[in-house]
């Protein structure tokens, strides 16, 4: 599984990037294998706010349908509508072109409490 | 992220901590990377490394292997074999001969689905009756005969190219027509291939026995046929429109509920489950299984209501993405008093949300070039 070294994570299988005060977020690698063919994501509605752990998307695959849990807080800035039309570029390209959205952080080290890679590896192996 | 599977199909472990039954081929799928899941009380392949989309659009294109060897096979000989099958099952054996496969229903007395069989007639006096894995220990309790299940694997070769393919590992299984069936050899070994499959593609079906079957996949996947697993064949069924037990069929429904009619051999003697399939056939039945295909790549889910205005007139029983039309499809019962015409625009609730979609015929793939009709 690849758990790039520079993100951070949650134990739900959530990837979180900071760039300022925006955290680009997505599901790692782990998960989209577990799902397998993901068909359909159901994407936030730009401008909402999420609490850390909240709902904030859907994601179907053919076997299973998830829900994504934000993994900080604060109001979506940005959402990737290429996953519309293109729902299997979560399976290529989990951390690249396949991210979720962006949400604008109300403070800093909204990050601190996620996991750094080496702890989710450990998660993800065990 | 917290995941939920969408369907009830099968995949969970069986009761009462039995460990689930392995296929002849489970070092296989093992060494080909297949994601194995629980289903039926079987451990199977769900998909391999290329994924269910891409198996499935492999089966359409060209041809691909599926281990079916959880189906049972109930193995019924002798000379009252016929006549014990003519008054269990619906179907009327006599349509077909000796060298023949047929499908057919097990009913209960109410007419409900026990199970969906394929009837191979091997040979003059012996019969291999194919149930649904988890409902092999009900036809074996209806019909009696041997349980040769754990004695043989089943290889499911389906596509266009499934017969080009096949012919260089046996000529004779790949010669097989459709919905025949023919003893061959294979390195020596009596084997039986059928004309048969569940994926709306031309194909063929070989039983071969346990000690030779990782030889005969290998040779298989050789000759140029890619695995492909479970997903892929329930997604390959629901575009072809075929019902799935569990799903389409099962307690409660009865075959001219599920639009099989042809099942049922109306002119041949008494059968079980006969006299309510009768008094249905004359009141008509109230709900009849039907095609939809939703408006986006979003599957309507099995459970989910259909409604027409904002009345319910059905629900879905399987549903799901089609990898060829690329967009959600699914199979739902819908009243018949409702009147639903093919081509009608419903809304599917699925997980608390419409969903657009338009009545249609059962079957999705390949697509009718016809204009909708009256129900």
């Amino acid at each position: 599984m690849n758990v790039p070294d520079d993100l951070r994570y949650s134990s739900d299988h959530e990837w979180a990037r900071a760039d300022g005060s925006r955290v680009r977020i997505g599901i790692t690698d782990y998960a989209q294998d577990a799902l397998g063919d993901i068909v359909f994501v159901d994407l936030p509605a730009l401008g909402s706010d999420c609490a850390v752990g909240g709902t904030i998307g859907e994601v179907e695959s053919t076997k299973s349908v998830s829900e994504v849990f934000a993994p900080v807080g604060g109001t979506v800035a940005a959402v990737n509508g290429a996953l519309t039309d293109a729902p299997e570029l979560m399976n290529e390209d989990p951390y690249g072109q396949g991210w979720l959205c962006e949400i604008e952080v109300a403070e800093d080290g909204a990050l601190d409490a996620l996991l750094d890679a080496a702890a989710y590896r450990q998660l993800t192996e065990s | 992220m917290e995941g939920a599977a969408t369907g009830g199909d099968g995949h969970a472990p069986s009761a009462g901590g039995t460990p689930n039954r392995r296929s002849a081929l489970h070092d296989r799928h093992v060494a080909l990377g297949a994601k194995l899941v629980p289903f039926g009380g079987w451990e199977m392949p769900l998909s391999y490394k290329e994924g269910t989309i891409s198996e499935h659009r492999a089966c359409r294109s060209a041809a691909v292997a599926f281990d079916v060897s959880h189906l049972g096979t109930v193995q019924v000989t002798g000379p009252d074999a016929f006549d014990l099958l003519q008054r269990t099952l619906t179907n009327d054996l006599s349509k077909v001969a000796p060298g023949r496969a047929q499908y057919t229903h097990l009913l209960a007395e109410d007419g409900s689905v026990t199970d969906d069989i394929i009837v191979w007639w091997v040979d003059e006096r012996r019969f291999d009756v194919m149930p649904n894995a988890s409902n092999t220990s009900s036809v074996l309790a209806a019909i009696g005969g041997t349980d040769t299940t754990a004695d043989r694997a089943v290889i499911a070769v389906q596509g266009p190219d499934a017969r080009i393919h096949l012919r260089s590992v046996s000529a004779q299984a790949a010669a097989v027509g459709r919905f025949h069936v023919t003893k061959f050899d294979w390195r020596g070994v009596s084997c039986v291939a059928a004309g048969t499959g569940y994926t709306g593609e031309d194909g063929v079906e070989c039983a071969v026995p346990s000690a030779i079957a990782s030889d005969f996949w290998d040779a298989v996947l050789a000759a140029g046929v890619a695995p492909a697993g479970l997903g892929a064949r329930d997604t390959l069924r629901l575009e072809a429109g075929f019902p799935l037990h569990g799903h389409e069929l099962g307690p409660g429904i009865t075959p001219l509920q599920a639009g099989l009619g042809w099942v049922v051999g109306w002119d041949k003697g008494d059968f079980v489950g006969r006299a309510a399939l009768e008094r249905e056939r004359e009141s008509g039945p109230l709900r009849r299984l039907r095609g939809l295909r939703a408006e986006g790549r979003q599957p309507p889910r099995e459970g989910s209501a259909v409604e027409r205005g904002d009345r319910q007139v059905g629900t879905v029983t399987s549903g799901n993405f089609s990898p060829m039309l690329e967009t959600g499809i699914a199979l739902a019962l819908v009243d018949t008093a409702a009147v639903v015409s093919d081509g009608e625009s419903v809304t599917v609730t699925v997980r608390g949300r419409g969903l657009g979609a338009v009545v249609a015929p059962t079957r999705a793939w390949p697509p009718s070039d016809a204009k909708a009709g009256a129900a």
